[in-house]
């Protein structure tokens, strides 16, 4: 047979047209392999499109340009050198430091420094100080000792200059720049070092307006605020707490959706101030308020606005590096236009730290915040980071050097762009299972069908075709049948991607991306799917050609020969216990807030993956035992057809094995899926609800027509509520005092045993194991405190410890009260910022009678999503219809927990894989059936022609096919039970609280039952075909 | 023993669909088989001999006519009644033997008699017959430790175990040496010597055709010889 490659090709597309039953089963095992990898790929690419908008939406503010010029900061330090260019050595160069006041205060404590690069020395005596000597020393008195401490110069009064000078010499030939004497200078008001010749300090507003019009800005606004000494507000009364006074203007209002103007509206030349101060002060639209400020002076300004700040992240995160975004709220705060507070705040700070003897410890914070055009972002993470710090560096280039940039925007997609990498690694390897088993199934199809097709490749080779033509001819069938899925699977795996997670997320990323996530899923698929088929279409050629197709005994496979499953278990165990030995299940939880990308030891993944396959070969090596063991049936004539069940199973188990084990692979993964995304969706849940505390939480807003007292909770039970406690609650509300050392801590006052069975804490983090015991005994001494375990560390204290504590710190009702510390914690729920002490409400208000619960915790009758959103929803109709009462509920939290790696879609690709897989189950167990059929049709012919009914021959087909889904099912169940155990604990770090595991008995149900479904259908709709069967052919056919 | 059975062929039409629209297959206006009756059926390949073997098995539909056996119009019957009727009255054997791969050689023969619900016999009446066809001492094996002749003794005993009226045999020394071929044909006929069964083989060998009582030549799906010799109605 001379045949042509061309000739051959057109063989096996006839061939593939001829036997479409054939052909589409084998293409279906590969469209769902490499449809699988790339609905992964796709379901990564619309998941990472959405990580910019989700990690970008909880920012208030996208960057923040702090101004570090210092109060009365109009003094200039002038630099210059004589000669500048090429010197030799022995050259000498002169150097002249000009201060410059221009500001109409003095500044205070100038102190100079210059000094001289290596190949420099100081010419001794050379120094000068407005034409007098400054001394003879051989040592620069404006670099001296180790330090090179600069010279203190005093007070330079306003619009005075003082000019120093001195002299360097050349040691080694070069060129002399300003560079070469580096010259700095600071004052008392200003510690940080100002660069020489640096310019003349921008004006804030300057900065904004030069700012706004980079490419990509959409929002520049002044934002000011000092901090003013308790007693500087008041309006007839003074409040003798520290009030906080903020400059802007109404572009920053417009652009903080997180400033809720109560009553009124902000106008120019008066002022808006806080609800509580408001209340505190008794003061309505319209009525006048006083600001004293540092310098003694006062500003009276009308009321415009009553305002609700309780919310402005932006107004009072942290701006310090080492606590960024720490939200520490002033209660009692005033707004003014920017002008006001350039033109009169400033000032009066500017008065007061010139002054003599008097020192600011804070000084007014000036800065522009910005908001960068979001809608130009790129929706993969690491592009739009690239965008933000281009932006970034452009900003930092306006009038540098005398202030420092926040780049917020960029710190969160720096953490997305970690999370989406870490999601894409993690997506990749949960899409692996699918991809093998889609292999699996391929070359399944490939063994069954391969067995089928002796009787063509017997008569080629009779006709003279060669080893070489039929192995050209496999490659023709190979390289079409996954050709032809391929282009099918990635148009199956974009579209299931798309009913995934919505076809506008896929929309949304970059074609370029989505183009290489399908080329990259249908390669790794095509590998797969197509080695799969070719190594055991050439498996089958190699096979002997006239063996006799009803031989019984196969060579085991290997993997059953040298113990493979065996060699994996024995691997999975030790290296199990390798993990917990050195707690390898321990990742890094992750948090946008805290700029810290979610760390997941994904290599643990790879045990999941051994148990998964070495559990499934080795039940199916169990199985297989069993049924060699099985007792026959040959006794039992009176029913033949158990005598043909039982013996077909005991003496052909091979194929049953082959394919309960592809059945276990299925459900297996199916079941893990299932298991996991339970406990995924039961940790998420149970995190919100940590993070709320209860089933919703209750905050009084400050704008509040009355004061909610902790006697108020009675008042806020509705139908579906089963209980309601008061907590007080504030960041450094107290000072813990131990007798090594005090820190200022946020303390909750609350009703311990209440709030124990509605929050529910985790018995592991209390000292004792027992939070209900520990909480009860809190309730039962009064005088009782559970400390932070980290804060006791630091004070050094252990329970039976004295501690004192300041309660009200910051206020005039303040109180040191002695206290025992009668046990410690690690975690509490309900306190999103952290609570570092706990104590009983009742003591707590007897000592600080004016105190007001910062929120109540609430729990529902019932835990179910219904009688929340119910009991909400009535909530909202009886005591928070005025819109004082702000709720939020675990629902919320979890729908607000956008930021983090743990909101990514998990759920979404479980759901997508066990589709998937439910599919892949379906086919195997129809190629399974219709290869019974093709390999035994024979047989059934020949039992139909003894006599046997049809309905018996249907029942016998259906029994072994039912022994296999079961067998399936029995061998995935319990291995997918244990991956996902392992997949729960890899993936633990995803999560605030450890996640629980769950056993969804109705998912499984629903797999179980699936698959059985599948094969009862398939079952019946194969062996309909034995009536069909020509039975004349088949009988004769040797 | 059902005692042989009459066999009638009544304007047998038997077509095949193909893509270039239905081929006939088999057209026999009239055949008789007497009961008790040994008869060869000659032709060359394709000419309808196995066709005809099934129709009157009962093991497909004709297009057109009827096949009765006996008093029962086999053509007639339901599938269930038609399965029922040939476990009861029929045993074929084939070129190949069709032997079930997972049963061993004395399951394979129970298996017969189980189908008839022939149950308390059944152990018994096998290894009688085994041992008179000398194969008794291969009972336990299964069919893929047995030699081609074995395999085909194993068949022929499989279709007279349950003493049917009527044994089809469709070629079945085609996969024999001589040896064994004579050895099969020997136990046919005695089988239907012993039962008085009609027996029809199906055969390319003249030699068998020879041990017949009468010869049926066919071609084309039509009689060509021999047909109204056998015609005694």
């Amino acid at each position: 047979m001379g045949a042509s490659s061309p000739m051959l090709a057109r063989y096996v597309i006839a061939d593939l047209v001829r036997n479409p039953r054939r052909s589409l089963s084998t293409t279906i095992g590969v469209v769902l392999g490499i449809g699988l990898f790339c609905a992964v790929m796709f379901f990564v690419d619309g998941l990472s499109s959405s990580m910019t908008q989700r990690a970008v939406a909880p920012l208030p503010i996208d960057m923040q340009r702090v101004v570090t010029a210092p109060l009365a900061a109009d003094l200039e330090l002038r630099l210059t050198v004589q000669p500048l260019g090429a010197a030799q050595p022995g050259d000498v160069i002169e150097v002249t430091l000009e201060v410059i006041n221009n500001a109409p205060t003095p500044t205070n404590e100038v102190t100079v420094r210059s000094t001289l690069g290596q190949s420099l020395a100081y010419v001794p005596g050379s120094a000068m100080m407005d034409n007098r000597s400054l001394g003879a020393g051989a040592e620069s008195p404006f670099a001296r000792g180790p330090a090179k401490t600069g010279l203190n110069i005093g007070t330079v009064p306003p619009g005075t200059t003082t000019r120093l000078f001195y002299r360097a010499e050349v040691l080694q030939a070069g060129e002399i720049t300003e560079a070469s004497f580096a010259s700095t200078f600071s004052t008392r008001e200003a510690i940080l070092p100002i660069r020489a010749n640096a310019g003349q300090p921008i004006r804030i507003d300057e900065l904004a307006s030069l700012i706004r019009q980079i490419d990509g800005i959409a929002f520049a606004e002044q934002l000011s605020f000092a901090d003013l000494a308790p007693g500087s507000l008041s309006a007839g009364s003074t409040l003798a707490t520290p009030a906080r006074v903020f400059g802007f203007d109404a572009g920053y209002l417009a652009n903080d959706r997180t400033i809720r103007i109560v009553e009124g509206m902000q106008v120019p030349g008066e002022a808006m101030i806080s609800a509580e101060a408001a209340e505190a002060l008794g003061l309505a639209v319209g009525d006048l308020v006083s600001l004293e400020l540092p310098d003694a002076t006062a500003m009276r300004l009308a009321v415009s606005g009553i305002v609700d700040l309780t919310q402005a992240r932006s107004l009072f995160s942290s701006r310090r590096g080492s606590d960024l975004e720490t939200f520490i709220y002033i209660p009692n705060s005033v707004i003014v236009g920017s002008s006001q507070f350039a033109e009169i705040v400033v000032p009066a700070f500017e008065r007061a730290a010139t002054s003599r003897g008097d020192r600011l410890k804070a000084p007014p914070v000036r800065e522009v915040d910005i908001g960068v055009q979001r809608e130009l972002l790129d929706a993969e993470p690491s592009i739009a980071l690239d965008q933000t710090q281009r932006i970034a560096a452009v900003v930092n280039g306006v009038a540098p050097g005398q202030d420092f940039l926040i780049d917020n925007i960029s710190n969160t997609l720096a953490v997305a762009r970690n999370d989406a990498t870490t999601a894409k690694q993690m997506f990749a390897f949960l899409g692996v299972p699918g991809a093998m088993l889609a292999a699996m199934i391929a070359a399944y199809a490939g063994i069954v069908l391969g067995s089928t097709e002796r009787r063509e490749r017997a008569t080629l080779r009779m006709r003279g075709a060669s080893r070489r033509h039929l192995l050209m001819m496999l490659a023709f069938r190979v390289s079409c049948i996954i050709g032809t899925g391929a282009v099918a699977a990635v148009v199956l795996g974009y579209i299931s991607a798309a009913m995934v997670i919505g076809h506008q997320s896929l929309t949304r990323a970059s074609l370029a991306s989505l183009a290489l996530s399908g080329a990259l899923g249908a390669i790794v698929g095509l590998m797969a799917t197509g080695g799969a088929l070719y190594v055991t279409g050439i498996r089958s050629i190699e096979n002997e050609i006239n063996q006799d197709r009803s031989r019984l005994w196969t060579r085991p496979h290997l993997w059953k020969r040298y113990y493979l499953d065996l060699v994996g278990i024995l691997a999975v165990l030790l290296a199990t216990a390798a993990v917990f030995a050195l707690s390898g299940f321990e990742g890094i939880p992750g948090s946008v807030y805290q700029g810290q990308a979610v760390e997941i030891p994904l290599y643990l993944l790879n045990l999941p993956l051994g148990v998964w396959i070495a559990g499934c070969f080795f039940a199916g090596r169990i199985f297989s035992l069993i049924l060699s063991r099985s007792p026959g049936a040959s006794g039992r004539l009176d029913r033949p057809l158990a005598l043909l069940y039982t013996s077909s199973l005991r003496r052909r188990s091979g194929a049953l094995v082959e394919v309960a084990i592809i059945l276990g692979l299925i459900v297996a993964l199916a079941t893990c899926m299932a298991v996991f995304t339970a406990s995924y969706d039961g940790a998420k849940a149970a995190d919100a609800r940590y993070v709320v505390g209860a089933d919703f939480r209750i905050t009084p807003s400050p704008a509040a027509a009355r004061a909610y007292l902790s006697d108020d909770a009675g008042s806020l039970h509705v139908p579906g509520v089963a209980a309601v406690t008061p907590v007080i609650y504030g960041v450094r509300n107290v000072i813990l005092n131990s007798l090594r050392t005090s820190d200022p801590a946020n303390l909750a006052a609350l009703e311990p045993v209440a709030y124990g069975q509605i929050t529910r804490p985790d018995d592991d983090h209390f000292s004792n194991g027992d939070a209900a015991q520990v909480l009860a005994e809190l309730s039962r001494r009064p005088r009782g405190i559970l400390v932070d375990r980290e804060m006791a560390a630091f004070l050094r204290i252990v329970p039976g410890d004295t501690l004192d504590v300041l309660l009200a710190r910051n206020t005039p009702q303040r109180v040191m009260v002695g206290m025992e510390v009668i046990g410690l914690f690690e975690r509490l729920p309900g306190f999103p910022d952290g609570a570092q002490a706990l104590m009983n409400l009742d003591l707590y208000e007897q000592m600080v009678p004016s105190a007001r619960p910062a929120f109540f915790l609430a729990e529902t009758e019932e835990s179910s999503t219904t009688a929340l959103a119910e009991a909400v929803a009535e909530f909202n109709r009886g005591p928070a219809a005025g819109g004082h009462l702000q709720v939020d509920t675990r629902l919320t939290a979890l729908a607000q927990d956008q930021s983090s790696l743990a909101a990514l879609n998990i759920g979404g690709l479980i759901r997508l894989v066990s589709a998937f897989a439910l599919a892949m189950g379906t086919v195997t167990i129809a190629i399974f059936v219709f290869a019974l059929m093709l390999q035994r049709r024979r047989e059934y012919v020949t039992l139909r022609a003894l006599g046997m009914p049809p309905r018996a021959i249907r029942s016998l087909i259906a029994a072994e096919a039912a022994t296999a889904a079961v067998a399936g099912c029995a061998i995935g169940v319990p291995v997918g039970l244990i991956m996902a155990y392992y997949l729960v604990n890899v993936l633990r770090p995803l999560f605030i609280l450890d996640p629980p595991y769950l056993v969804p008995h109705a998912s499984l149900g629903l797999v179980a039952a699936s698959i059985l479904t599948a094969t009862a259908v398939t079952a019946m709709a194969a062996s309909s075909l034995v009536n069909h069967m020509r039975a004349t052919e088949l009988l004769r056919d040797e | 023993m059902n005692g042989g059975m009459a066999i009638r062929v009544e304007d047998l039409v038997v077509d095949y669909p193909t893509t270039s629209g239905p081929l006939r297959a088999l057209d026999c206006p009239r055949l008789d088989f007497e009961g008790g009756s040994s008869t060869a059926i000659v032709g060359p390949s394709g000419c309808g001999k196995s066709t005809l073997l099934c129709m009157i098995a009962g093991l497909a539909n004709p297009s057109a006519g009827r096949v009765a056996i006996g008093e029962t119009i086999i053509t007639a019957l339901s599938e269930p009644d038609r399965v029922a009727f040939r476990k009861r009255a029929i045993g074929v054997v084939y070129q190949a033997d069709n032997l079930l791969p997972h049963l061993t050689v004395i399951e394979n023969i129970r298996l017969q008699l189980a189908l008839c619900g022939d149950v308390e016999r059944a152990g018994q009446r096998a290894t009688m017959l085994l041992d008179q066809l000398d194969i008794g001492a291969l009972s336990a094996r299964l069919p893929d430790q047995l030699s081609g002749g074995q395999r085909q003794r194993v068949a022929i005993a499989r279709a007279v175990i349950h003493e049917p009226a009527v044994i089809l045999a469709d070629e079945p020394t085609g996969a024999l040496d001589e040896a064994n071929a004579a050895a099969a044909i020997d136990l046919l006929l005695d089988a239907h010597q012993r039962l008085q069964a009609t027996l029809l083989i199906v055969t390319h060998d003249p030699a068998v055709a020879r041990r017949m009582e009468r010869v049926i030549a066919l071609r084309d799906g039509a009689i060509v010889d021999g047909g109204q010799l056998a015609h005694v109605g």
